[in-house]
């Protein structure tokens, strides 16, 4: 499954022509939802699965893959005269390179590669949902680059590769056991991220993947010093292990690697690469940024959840993470361009799960792991939504959307369903929400504060945004509302998904995440009878309410709004103070006064970084 | 039982008034008159009230406001007038800028008097109203409980002022359509209306000099043919139609606001299409913005032939509809 | 009491109840205002009126929305009533009103989009506090049941003093009372005419004042959870409460959205942040 997506991104380089790269990427990503799906059934579900690929020609191939990266790299931060990515690259290399010199012979892991039900679920999201976003891709790019963005140069071929390069890359993470294995499959996602948001060449677009490419390689030092660390104190390099070996030998690796994981997922101080991320095309937006490799960080974290419970290394990783959704989920109300708004949400709701990771008791990561699937499924819909729109409106501004549900109403509906899927109840993200507030209060009630807050502040955003979409102070204005046929899969599939992760989620969690969490911790959580039947009936309900307009418009007289008494023909003009006609407008209320964002995310850039700092210094601590 | 008398809500409306009978009105809401154990409340809003209170004489601005208002009241509503300007213009009745009382645009259905009127009028004339929103609402009750026993029936000349006054109510939604009040068929007078039982369409008659309408015995093409919808002797739709040339025009369609979207409508314009087998064409006429319409004759088989600009708020849309379209019916109307 | 006996009597008896108190409010506040008011029955007047009235809108679908907001509503009731999970409540409750933002959203009108924009800022306003009473509970009762909470042996409010306040300063918000009327106030209508609610009429608009009952004495049987241990006691606070809103009602002028939100931000994180942190550290 990691080699498939690779091939077929080296196949794709070499096609320029259209309708054979939609024949490929439609036929690979088929097969990669098959393979997933297939995993489901294996015959191991709850243990681990250990692939011994003891060939020697692989690790060759992987360190020069890896020197190739760094030499990569080496030149982009000459060339962009940015001595920190030149310091960065060079200390993470020369690290590697030292430790792989040193005691070459000696890295073996027994398992290289292994299996178990968490793996199985980010590789059913990985596979259908990164494969829904390629499919989408095919139309979305081919109306970019036709229509929209002729100034960008035409370079689809290497954008379809990198797109599977990257799945391949994230199954490697997934799947990884070996942890030098899982660092390079991690730099990989670094390098494509990079590559992907300069796609479009822009000076903007260059800052920004210059911006992710600094925060990632911190990251990536990291990772590199964890390793060693961890190598120099056990002897081992698996993932496992390190997991379940005594807390006080391995708390600086795991804290090592939270950092790493914190800084893939955009968490505060790092939040300004994911934030600038939103110039690229929006498939690089949903595939990397919302629903895939920042997953990556999430995931991490939460695999190391046991290892920094009830820590003060745990606690600080928390705090982290609470800070970063209470000022993300306020900072979104201010912004009116949809994918900044995204953006934040993305932000907010990732600090959600690694705030489960830092507090890592068997509820918390049960929820983390619902939070991680429903959000990926939902945030992907609506990024690929807002993309459909932005290519059809030619705006990304959320007052443009104004009467969306008459002009676009398949879009609009599925654009509804997806934001009541990221807040509302019985939607999946609430059922998640539910679940954390339940784990924090039992383990530090302290930590509630910031999730009352900041999830009142979430509210607000989204509910705004609905709002806007269905009210009509405009004529219905025609807009070619055909969707390609890559597009359409992919929304209406991931539409669906919504609903069933919803309604079919007892069944996830006793299925996959219970059985995990079994494993790991020794005792699940889960979600008692009584609360699923009411979840039920509480999602037939809303199902009922398209029925309602059924008996649309029967026995109603339809008259204008209110203006006092001043319409002029309609609902929407009115005749002014100058005797002059004009026209209603109405804007959503930005509360720019009341929360600016600038001031939070440097406050929060700042707490999040002093809180990290303690992490480190406390982690260090407990080796001296 | 409990209905309107026990919670009768109000909207105010100043039209021109010197503010006096404002006074007056707002004071029934002190403690001293207390309004609100009647259950009055005053809400600011047409669309949860049921009476609407106007001081005021009109002049040209609130006209249009006064109307927009009182087709935003949900039926039943009723119009109490306070005040002698707002009766019939008062002491400023003879301005220029005055066209006259609160029934030059709406029909009004109690007269509170005074200058200004006294808190204990006002009262009085809310509980008078109430008595005639009750009224009003038994009678739309019964209709809406019958309307599957409406007559359709050929009108004669004692029910045009009842036509007229449903003309005037129903061609309201126009005039908030167009913004236009010279629409002719609100400028129709009971006159003009009765005369229209009489003879035959005066376009017509002029282009055809002497021939034919004069005689009485002459087939129903030679007058103008009124049918009404009725239900429990209330007249609630109504529709004309004459034929020259072996044309028939049929015009004035309407049907109560309150019954709307139940049928009348369409049956009406079939039973008028029936009364005119010998014709080859039927045509009518709506304005250019009027959905509604446009999309009831385009269901009953009707085609645009022509467009015609009358104001420049209005442009007519002229349709036509051939003979062997309309279905054979055995039953026609009496 | 069988908690499906609870859940009938509330379906039935709610909006009866609610309606009384909505007539006692009416006749509290006139007598306050040297006036006499109308009689305690006016309440189920106006609804028995408003259902007569001719249904007009601006938008065809507006009215739906209204439709499941009462039915979420009565929902929210029946589950608290029934004794389930006090935050999937909360959640309920916090579903139906955004069903009536997002009708005041579809009507179009800028009186009623001031209203929900204002009604979503209240609402984020209340809902921390309403969060951490819950937890507060949890931590007292070791349990987010509502029946068992109510069996709890010891009074709620002495260990939660601070969250109760807090929360009766979230009730003033939520019972929509002067100074927090801000988005569909009774007496507003010289500044925004009827926000939320301007565009609905006829049976809409009686539906919205009946959900408004069941609202109301869902929340005051939250106020009896605080008292729940001595159930004389909790109906009795939970009509002193009830009065307490109607003072402060009459009392107070509207304040503006700003002041609200912080007043309610800052309470919500005194009163019963403190009142929780001191519990976690007791523990």
């Amino acid at each position: 499954m990691i080699l498939g997506p690779f091939a077929a991104g080296v196949g794709l380089l070499c096609l320029r022509l259209d309708h054979p790269r939609r024949i490929l990427v439609g036929a690979v990503t088929f097969a990669v939802c098959v393979c997933a799906l297939a995993l489901v059934g294996l015959p191991a579900p709850t243990g681990l699965a250990g692939f011994p690929l003891n060939h020697h020609w692989l690790d060759l191939l992987m360190a020069l893959v890896e020197i190739g990266m760094g030499l990569y790299v080496l030149y982009v931060g000459v060339r962009a005269r940015r001595p920190l990515i030149v310091a960065l690259m060079l200390a993470q290399a020369g690290l590697m390179v030292w430790f792989e010199w040193t005691y070459g012979s000696k890295l073996q892991a027994a398992h290289n590669l292994f299996l178990d039900k968490f793996s199985v679920i980010m590789a059913l999201i990985n596979g259908v949902v990164g494969g829904g976003i390629c499919l989408y891709a095919l139309g979305y790019m081919r109306e970019y680059h036709e229509v929209a963005h002729r100034e960008v140069a035409d370079r689809r071929p290497f954008f379809f590769a990198l797109l599977f390069v990257f799945m391949g890359a994230m199954f490697g993470i997934i799947f990884a056991n070996n942890l030098l294995w899982l660092f390079l499959f991690w730099e990989i996602t670094t390098l494509c991220s990079f590559l992907l948001i300069g796609y479009t060449q822009t000076e903007e677009a260059r800052q920004n993947s210059l911006k992710a490419l600094v925060m990632n390689l911190a990251g990536g030092l990291a990772f590199a010093l964890a390793i060693v660390w961890f190598y120099q104190k056990t002897g081992s390099i698996e993932l496992q292990t390190l997991i379940t070996s005594k807390k006080s030998l391995v708390l600086l690796p795991a804290a090592l690697l939270c950092f790493a994981g914190i800084t893939k997922s955009a968490q505060l101080p790092f939040s300004g690469w994911l934030l600038g991320a939103m110039v690229a095309p929006t498939p690089v937006s949903a595939l990397l940024h919302s629903s895939t490799m920042v997953k990556a960080g999430v995931y991490l974290v939460l695999r190391l959840a046991p290892v920094v419970t009830g820590t003060t290394v745990g606690l600080m990783v928390a705090l982290v993470g609470a800070v970063t959704f209470l000022v993300g989920s306020m900072a979104a109300i201010t912004t009116s361009d949809a994918k900044k708004v995204l953006a934040w949400s993305t932000v907010a709701n990732l600090g959600l799960i690694v705030l489960c990771g830092g507090i890592g008791t068997y509820s918390a990561v049960w929820a983390g792991v619902l939070l991680i699937i429903f959000h990926a499924v939902a945030k992907c819909l609506l990024f690929l939504c807002v993309g459909v729109v932005e290519q059809k409106l030619h705006s990304r501004d959320i007052e443009a959307m104004s009467g969306l549900i008459l002009n676009m109403p398949r879009v609009a509906v599925m654009m509804l369903i997806g934001m009541a899927g990221m807040f509302l109840a019985p939607f999946g993200m609430l059922i998640s929400k539910w679940a954390v507030l339940k784990a924090v209060v039992d383990a530090y009630p302290a930590l509630s504060i910031f999730i009352v807050f900041g999830s009142s502040a979430t509210l607000f955003f989204w509910v705004k945004w609905m709002g806007k979409l269905l009210e009509v102070v405009r004529p219905r204005e025609q807009i070619d509302n055909r969707l390609g046929l890559g597009e359409s899969v992919a929304l209406y599939g991931l539409s669906t998904a919504t609903f069933l992760a919803c309604l079919f989620f007892p069944v996830i969690s006793s299925s996959f995440i219970e059985p995990y969490i079994l494993c790991v911790f020794g005792q699940s959580a889960s979600m008692s009878h009584g609360n699923i039947i009411i979840m039920t009936i509480m999602m037939v309900m809303i199902l009922l309410f398209p029925l309602s307009f059924i008996n649309y418009g029967r026995g109603v007289r339809v008259t204008d709004a209110y203006l006092g008494g001043a319409n002029v023909q309609s609902s929407v003009r009115f005749l002014g103070s100058q005797n002059e006609v004009q026209n209603v407008t109405m804007n959503n209320y930005y509360l720019r006064d009341f929360f600016n964002e600038a001031w939070l995310s440097r406050w929060g850039a700042r707490s999040c970084a002093a809180l990290l700092g303690i992490m480190l210094v406390l982690a260090f601590w407990t080796v001296l | 039982m409990l209905g309107f008398k026990e919670s009768p809500w109000i909207i105010h409306y100043d039209a021109s008034s010197c503010n006096g009978c404002d006074i007056e009105t707002l004071a029934c809401l002190t403690p001293i008159y207390d309004v609100e154990r009647l259950g009055v409340i005053n809400t600011g809003n047409p669309k949860h009230a049921d009476i609407f209170l106007v001081t005021g004489a009109v002049n040209e601005q609130s006209k249009d406001v006064i109307r927009n208002i009182y087709h935003q009241l949900p039926e039943p509503k009723v119009v109490v007038s306070i005040g002698v300007c707002a009766a019939s213009g008062g002491i400023f009745r003879e301005c220029y800028n005055i066209s006259g009382g609160v029934d030059s645009v709406i029909p009004v259905d109690v007269y509170v008097p005074g200058c200004a009127a006294r808190p204990e009028a006002i009262i009085d004339g809310v509980v008078k109203a109430v008595g005639v929103l009750e009224e009003k609402h038994r009678e739309m009750k019964a209709i809406a409980n019958s309307l599957d026993q409406t007559l359709y029936l050929r009108a004669d000349k004692s029910d045009a002022p009842e036509i007229l006054a449903l003309q005037k109510i129903a061609y309201q939604s126009e005039v908030e359509l167009y913004g236009d009040n010279s629409l002719p068929a609100l400028q129709q007078t009971l006159g003009d209306l009765e005369d229209d039982f009489e003879r035959m369409p005066q376009r017509e008659a002029t282009v055809l000099g002497a021939r034919g309408g004069q005689d009485g015995s002459a087939a129903s093409s030679d007058r103008i043919i009124f049918l009404k919808a009725v239900v429990n002797g209330k007249i609630i739709g109504s529709v004309r139609g004459y034929a020259v040339d072996g044309i028939a025009h049929l015009s004035r369609l309407i049907v109560h606001p309150y019954f709307r979207r139940r049928g009348i409508g369409r049956r009406l314009l079939a039973e008028i299409e029936r009364v005119f087998p010998q014709v080859s064409r039927f045509e009518a006429k709506t304005g250019h913005q009027s959905k509604r319409n446009l999309y009831q004759l385009a269901k009953g088989g009707y085609q645009t032939f022509k467009t015609e600009p009358f104001t420049p708020a209005i442009t007519w849309v002229h349709l036509q509809k051939d003979q062997s379209q309309v279905p054979a019916e055995t039953k026609g109307v009496k | 009491m069988n908690p499906w006996l609870r859940l009938i009597l509330y379906l039935v008896a709610a909006p009866v109840v609610g309606g009384l108190l909505a007539g006692w409010d009416r006749r509290i506040s006139a007598r306050m205002q040297s006036r006499q008011g109308p009689p305690i029955f006016q309440p189920f007047y106006d609804v028995l009126k408003l259902w007569k009235k001719e249904n007009i809108v601006v938008r065809r679908s507006q009215n739906f929305y209204i439709l499941f907001f009462l039915l979420l509503v009565v929902f929210t009731g029946a589950l608290f009533f029934a004794g389930s999970d006090l935050l999937l409540v909360i959640f309920a409750l916090t579903l139906a009103a955004i069903f009536f933002v997002l009708g005041a959203y579809k009507a179009s009108s800028p009186y009623s989009f001031i209203g929900a924009e204002r009604e979503l800022i209240q609402m984020m306003a209340y809902e921390p506090m309403i969060l951490l009473t819950a937890i507060g509970m949890y931590m007292v009762t070791k349990s987010f049941a509502v029946h068992e909470i109510a069996s709890h042996p010891t009074l709620l409010v002495l260990a939660l003093p601070g969250v109760f306040l807090g929360f009766l300063y979230t009730l003033e918000i939520k019972f929509r009372k002067s100074p927090f009327d801000l988005s569909c106030s009774h007496h507003a209508h010289q500044e925004l005419v009827r926000g939320m609610t301007t565009e609905f009429s006829g049976r809409t608009l009686a539906m919205i004042e009946i959900a408004h009952w069941y609202e109301n004495v869902f929340l005051l049987g939250w106020v009896y959870l605080f008292f729940a241990s001595s159930p004389a006691l909790g109906v009795a606070a939970s009509l002193l409460v009830f009065g307490f809103v109607i003072l402060v009602d009459n009392v107070f002028a509207r304040l503006k959205w700003q002041a609200a939100l912080k007043s309610a931000w800052v309470v919500a994180a005194v009163l019963g942040f403190g009142n929780i942190l001191v519990l976690s550290l007791l523990r």
